[in-house]
């Protein structure tokens, strides 16, 4: 043992059991970690051992231990040859409590498939019969969002969960489809239309994603804005066709489903929306509390004078 | 891969309907003009060579999957038609689904074959997603369905980056498999607790460009490569170098050789993907 290991504080009411009698938690999201905080942990623990025993539980069906909290101490343990490592012992968890602790310890990355964190927390709501989004993230310690992108997960069949499952990473199909596609399965604009089949409209998604005909998932987020704009320019009958065609037809790119009509639509109303915030602004400012202010009025001057142009463009007199 | 025809013997009328026949029931038909046009990219030279790689491929026609599937779970241990004589709960998964087609065609094959139809069976068939809830035990088995493995590496990562979190009371888990090469078998072993049960099991000599591969010359294996590097940039000597000569009915493995199943402009395959 080095100096260094041998200052390390002695520990108390903690045994210690040989490393290859171990078991990696089998709900440890994953099973990887970043190279360089491990070795950097692995560089400490060779010069003081380990000096936070892991937690680990026996357990019964696999007569085997296994740990609860630090996998990755252990992970270098074996990588240093040490025989032996440091335990606290603590009682065999139940399913729930075993899924709860795993996400609490170990935090959501970025680049992991969200299937199998969604079917995890499936078992949670199931368990304790919890839905709500805060109260669930409250007791995992995921985001707030991620519980939400995991519950549009679960809406769906288990066909296309298994797909967010498949073995081959290239027709396994991506976590982000489903979430995208979920905006446009919940439109209540959508789901009133007579044709409209949520499972067979799913499987034409796929069809065309399977044949590259999206050229992102977050085309989904163009369907339903270009749905939003022509219900609101009263154009309903006209997209509802357009979004049949357009679900029957791979070959049609989403800008099928773009109507004129519409986009100018929610250009006026995004204009008139910030017209009318200007308009109040101006209202309520008493003008001399900004006498000196000559880029303020500098810019109104300016406003005003293109305001005049576009109105003479369209021959209505500026009063 | 079968013993090819004997060099220099005639591409006849004969031959040609052979093929036909073997191949019958491929997902793209197999006809004699498609035959034709695929013995064309090679030159006059060489398509001697290429009669002699149709004549080498092991070819699985549905129903010897079915046998395949029939045979292997008829040898499971603990595994019963009859509920009562039947060990823990048992459950019956696809392993991979392809959402071009229908699905789980493997599973559905399998379930076909072991006469297993019934609707008194049908908790028996789970999908993934359902694995987790119902919190299989050491007592318990489930079979992942499936047709081919050749490096082993889907297994793995199925088994690392899913299913190991979805088993976590470790049932006993077998991957039923019709073709399986035997460094995928050895691998899966070694990484994974899954237990590989498989009906053909390819050793060394499957491999086309092996030196244990008698049946071709050398320079036939170089001269059938450069063909691979025009049909399959990537992997030449097919996914993993495999180099296999095995289709099934459904579909090319892409660990086969690529002037098999390879779609580039300046090569087209016979077996289509």
């Amino acid at each position: 043992m080095t100096q260094l290991r041998a200052m390390a504080p002695g520990s108390v009411g903690v045994k210690t059991i040989p490393t290859r009698e171990l078991q990696p938690n089998p709900h440890n999201p994953r099973m990887l970690f970043d190279r360089d905080p491990l070795e950097t942990l692995k560089n400490s623990i060779d010069k003081v051992g380990i000096l936070v025993p892991l937690t680990v539980y026996w357990s019964r069906a696999e007569k085997t231990w296994v740990i609860l909290d630090g996998q990755r101490r252990w992970m270098c343990a074996k990588a240093l040859g040490l025989k032996t490592v440091p335990v606290n012992e603590v009682a065999e968890p139940t399913p729930v409590q075993n899924i709860v602790t795993m996400f609490q310890i170990h935090k959501l990355r970025a680049d992991w498939e969200l299937m199998p964190t969604a079917l995890k927390l499936q078992v949670l709501m199931d368990a304790l019969k919890e839905k709500r989004d805060k109260q669930l993230a409250d007791l995992t310690g995921l985001d707030r969002a991620v519980v939400v992108r995991c519950k549009k997960l679960l809406s769906y069949p288990k066909k296309y969960q298994d797909m967010m499952l498949d073995p081959d990473p290239e027709r396994r199909v991506k976590a982000d489809f489903f979430i995208e596609l979920n905006a446009v399965l919940r439109d209540r604009n959508v789901r009133r239309m007579t044709w409209f089949r949520p499972e067979r409209f799913t499987s034409q998604m796929l069809k065309r994603y399977s044949k590259r005909r999206l050229k992102s998932v977050t085309d989904f987020r163009k369907v339903k804005q270009y749905i939003n704009n022509a219900v609101k320019a009263g154009k309903t009958r006209v997209i509802t066709q357009r979004l049949r065609e357009f679900a029957e037809e791979p070959a049609l790119p989403v800008e099928h489903l773009a109507i004129q009509a519409a986009a100018v639509s929610a250009k006026v109303h995004q204009i008139t929306t910030a017209v009318t915030r200007l308009e109040v602004m101006l209202r309520h400012i008493n003008a001399m509390d900004y006498y000196a202010e000559e880029a303020l009025w500098s810019r109104l001057e300016a406003l005003l004078q293109l305001i005049r142009v576009k109105l003479a463009e369209v021959e209505r007199r500026s009063r | 891969m079968r013993n090819p025809g004997r060099r220099g013997g005639p591409r006849d009328t004969e031959r040609f309907n052979g093929w036909v026949e073997r191949f019958a029931g491929y997902h793209s038909h197999v006809s004699i003009a498609r035959i034709e046009r695929w013995l064309a990219q090679f030159t006059e030279d060489h398509r001697d060579l290429a009669a002699r790689i149709l004549d080498a491929v092991e070819f699985y026609r549905p129903d010897q999957l079915a046998g395949a599937y029939r045979s292997i779970l008829g040898a499971l241990p603990g595994w019963s038609r009859n509920a009562p004589q039947r060990q823990g709960r048992w459950r019956f998964v696809a392993f991979s689904i392809r959402s071009g087609e229908s699905g789980d065609s493997m599973l559905a094959t399998f379930r076909r074959a072991n006469d297993l139809t019934g609707a008194r069976f049908n908790e028996l068939f789970a999908y993934k997603a359902d694995l987790l809830k119902e919190n299989l035990g050491p007592e318990d088995t489930v079979v992942f369905v499936d047709d081919f493995a050749g490096t082993g590496d889907q297994a793995i990562n199925a088994w690392k980056e899913a299913l190991g979190e979805l088993l976590p009371r470790r049932p006993k888990a077998f991957l039923v498999l019709v073709v399986a090469v035997q460094q995928a078998l050895r691998r899966i072993a070694e990484e994974t607790p899954l237990m590989v049960r498989t009906f053909r099991h390819l050793r060394p000599r499957h491999n086309f460009f092996a030196n244990e591969c008698t049946y071709f010359s050398r320079a036939e294996k170089g001269t059938v490569l450069s063909y691979c590097r025009r049909a399959g940039k990537s992997n030449p000597q097919g996914y993993g170098s495999c180099g296999l000569l095995v289709v099934m009915a459904h579909r090319c493995p892409n660990n086969s050789l690529p002037i098999l199943h390879g779609r580039s402009t300046a090569f087209r395959g016979l077996f289509p993907r």
